[in-house]
């Protein structure tokens, strides 16, 4: 793990300036308490707090603007802050500086229910964008889980259990409005299909983690509601055999929503916890398919007949919505089920990404690891794109503990980067994989340092996430 | 061998940039009339060609950049998988790395996904003459900056593309295109409100007053949706597709002193005349409007795509003097300029091959 070590003052001016600047302009909308300061100096991921010196709560694009010149004339970093959900302390203010919380910008600007498309400013929550869809017979399906912001989706290339059949943000955004470094409003893409003249920059900006530009206005591509939806859930014999499954499934282009994998660690806690009855614990897939009625009915039972070729047993489907969240339960509560194994330990959550005929020795080896190390860490897979995460459970009164969880976590990474796969395929960068993004680029990390210096160049965007700025 | 003349073709962009020589990237050739002229030394992608890798089972298929994309596809056929974005070839020997360079779509394009969206991984050389590989052959990657899908539709200006990783797709297991006599506000309207529904499209297409309805999936969803369409069966379907993705429908034939425009909008824009006459796909976004130069006036054609949510390029045709893609906002063009001198200080690669510059 890369120490998130501050760069002292090279080249910072004035905070204090900017800090004042922002009182006197914004009033009540910028904070500098402890407690605030606090809330905004780290996401969902390892504590590590790392304060800014301010948050400020813009409403419009030119407040944000007008905050980012500021900065930009003093060198002084900015950060955007969301909801604070991501993992890899995106959000951490290593260098102090400005935070930038979205919370007044939560407007839903447009739903173009004909186009199959809207609007939004960065602060929206994707569950309140799905509660302001009702009646509209669409939605956004981009789930990660948690009920992060559309622009912190963005900013981190978001995905979740739907990208089998829907993508990620890579795939549904269609374009931005991005405040430059200088403090330049800019948009990007459109709303037609095929993106804007010139270079790809709404896809360079998605998954930028704030450190090319702040995001605060998304343009999103929206779904028609499923007539349908079925839910089936399948234990294995042995994890092999749940990834032949999948493999199978996607061959015969079956068009799952949903592919979820839980290993029997993680089942063994979510019996425990949900109180599940008819389980064992045991490698467990949960499928869930959007289409017409004929359609969805038509895949559960294909599902059930690959599924029972693979040593497949206790097949359970459902369309009724009540049934489905029940056979989903364990699942949905597969983060807490995880945390309840070990009372009192925290959760240290790290992801990777394989070729799909990989995942089974990625997991497998990895669980050895874990084993070897004398840890708990149960394992949760978007298996229909190879994506697995590990939840290690470590007594943070013990720093030999973490150390162990971070030893874990770096060897995933490696054994991943070395099956062919990549370090991060949801969580992202920021602070924690810094090392393991060269490990998986190499030389390319330069071209990307030379990016970021390209739309950067004083490094106030963030500084210290995504990419190393020295070998 | 094919790592020999990747590293010969290093040294030579070392030794153009040393020179300040620019470099015109060139493959089939097939594309050669998209974008502005490019003067330089050659450098020939065919002969760093052929798949590196392919495992049908991970759909995802990995070739060198100047692999024919003919070969590319019938490889994928062998194995009843296919490339999603319905690349057009637009004459033969097209290859992969023009491709996906150009950053062109075909007619299933609005239904499984872009180029942009299927490249899951790319090699590049840069303008430094450095090779570097950006993404990979997984489905999700979050490893830093989105480099291959910047390279995507950059026209060879940020890189020579070596070797590309796509994601591809199963075949469709059914396929039938079902027919349309329409006025074309119409055929928009109907294809905007199918595209709401859960059916499982592939194609449209609006020409010569019949819209054109491809439907593709498990054979009795398809069955399903081609009842509840209505419409007559079109003989003979594939020939019908083909051709309009690769310009070799009768529509595309220029008379003496015509263009061919290409609007990029929303899909419900709508019909607009525009003294030509126009083919409209992927469902209303994409429209093609033929006619005589100076009758298709440039700044009404982008001023119209600009008020739609998009954008008009020059496709085919004219001297380019109004420019052939759409004009940039100053603060995206100095972005644009920023970004190519990182990749390309010397502005060796495809010099001017899409705005003055780059």
């Amino acid at each position: 793990m890369t120490t998130a070590t501050a760069n002292p003052a090279s080249g910072r001016r004035d905070v204090s300036g900017v800090v004042d600047a922002l009182l006197t302009r914004y009033g009540a909308r910028a904070v500098t308490t402890r407690a605030i300061r606090e809330q905004h100096s780290h996401g969902e991921g390892l504590a590590d707090p790392a304060l800014p010196d301010v948050v400020v709560y813009p409403r419009d694009n030119d407040e944000v603007a007008a905050i980012v010149r500021l900065c930009h004339a003093a060198r002084v970093p900015v950060i955007a802050f969301g909801v604070g959900t991501s993992l890899e302390a995106h959000v951490a203010a290593l260098e102090g500086g400005v935070t930038i919380d979205f919370a007044e910008m939560n407007r839903v600007l447009e739903v173009n229910v004909e186009d199959l498309d809207c609007r939004v400013q960065a602060g929206v929550t994707r569950e309140q964008l799905n509660a302001e869809l009702k009646g509209t017979g669409l939605f956004f399906p981009i789930d990660p889980g948690a009920n992060a912001t559309i622009g912190g989706m963005a900013a981190t290339r978001a995905s979740g259990t739907n990208a089998v059949r829907y993508g990620t943000m890579r795939e549904n955004v269609m374009g931005l409005t991005v405040v430059t470094a200088d403090g330049t409003p800019i948009h990007t893409g459109g709303r037609a299909r095929k993106s804007s003249a010139g270079y790809d920059l709404t896809r360079l900006i998605v998954g930028s983690e704030g450190t090319l530009g702040i995001i605060t206005e998304i343009q999103l591509r929206l779904y028609g509601l499923p007539e349908s939806i079925t839910a089936a859930v399948c234990q294995f014999p042995d994890l092999g055999s749940a990834v032949r499954t999948v493999i199978a499934a996607m061959q015969m282009s079956i068009p799952v929503a949903r592919i979820e994998l839980l290993d029997d660690v993680q089942m063994d806690a979510c019996i425990r916890y949900s109180k599940l009855e008819g389980y064992e614990a045991k490698p467990t897939l949960f499928f869930e398919f959007h289409g017409t009625t004929a359609g969805t009915a038509e895949q559960a039972e294909l599902m059930q007949q690959i599924a029972s070729e693979h040593g497949g047993s206790a097949f359970a489907w459902t369309s009724a919505q009540e049934e489905r969240n029940k056979l989903w339960k364990a699942r949905h509560q597969a983060y807490y089920a995880a945390l309840a194994l070990k009372p009192g330990h925290q959760a240290f959550a790290t992801d990777a990404c394989v070729p799909i005929s990989k995942l089974a020795d990625c997991v497998l080896e990895t669980r050895a690891d874990v084993e070897r190390e004398g840890m708990t860490a149960p394992i949760v897979g978007h298996v229909g794109d190879g994506n697995f995460h590990l939840v290690l459970l470590f007594d943070p009164k013990d720093p030999a503990d973490r150390e162990r969880a971070e030893g874990i976590a770096r060897r995933c990474s490696a054994r991943a980067i070395a099956m062919g796969g990549t370090c991060t395929g949801e969580h992202g960068i920021g602070v924690h994989k810094l090392d393991a993004l060269v490990e998986e680029h190499g030389d390319a990390v330069k071209v990307m340092r030379a990016i970021k210096h390209a739309l950067d160049p004083t490094n106030i965007l963030n500084p210290g996430k995504t990419v190393p700025m020295h070998d | 061998m094919s790592d020999a003349i990747v590293d010969g073709w290093c040294a030579r962009i070392r030794d153009c940039a040393a020179r300040e020589a620019p470099v015109a990237i060139v493959g089939g050739g097939s594309k050669a009339f998209y974008g502005h002229r490019v003067d330089g030394e050659t450098l020939d992608t065919r002969e760093h060609a052929g798949i590196v890798d392919y495992e049908p089972t991970e759909l995802v298929v990995t070739a060198r950049a100047g692999t024919p994309l003919a070969d590319l596809e019938t490889a994928l056929a062998a194995e009843r998988q296919m490339l999603a974005f319905e690349p057009p070839h637009f004459a033969e020997g097209a290859t992969l790395g023009g491709t996906v360079a150009a950053g062109l779509s075909g007619p299933r394009r609005p239904y499984s996904g872009a180029v942009r969206d299927l490249v899951l991984g790319i090699r590049v050389i840069d303008g430094h003459g450095r090779h570097l590989a950006f993404g990979g052959r997984v489905m999700k990657n979050v490893a830093g900056f989105d480099v291959s899908r910047l390279m995507t539709g950059a026209q060879g200006t940020l890189g020579v593309i070596t070797e590309v990783s796509l994601k591809c797709l199963p075949r469709p297991a059914a396929e039938t295109t079902r027919v349309f006599e329409c006025p074309a506000d119409d055929a928009i309207r109907r294809v905007n409100e199918w595209s709401g529904h859960p059916l499982p499209l592939s194609a449209t297409c609006y020409v010569d007053g019949r819209l054109a309805v491809r439907l593709s999936g498990a054979a009795p969803a398809v069955e399903a949706a081609a009842r509840k369409l209505g419409g007559d069966a079109m003989p003979d379907a594939d020939t019908f597709w083909r051709s309009v993705r690769d310009h070799a429908h009768r529509f595309f034939e220029r008379g003496s002193g015509e263009v061919l425009w290409r609007l990029s909008v929303k899909s419900t824009a709508p019909f607009t005349d525009f003294d030509g006459v126009q083919l409209v796909e992927w469902g209303g976004a994409l429209r093609w409007v033929r006619g005589a130069s100076p009758a298709l006036d440039a700044a009404r054609l982008r001023a119209f795509a600009a008020s739609h949510g998009g954008h008009a390029t020059l496709f085919r045709g004219g001297n380019g003097r109004d420019g052939i893609f759409h004009p940039l906002a100053p603060a995206v063009m100095t972005l644009h300029r920023s970004l190519k001198e990182a990749f390309d200080p010397v502005r060796v690669l495809n010099r001017g091959r899409m705005y003055a510059g780059f």
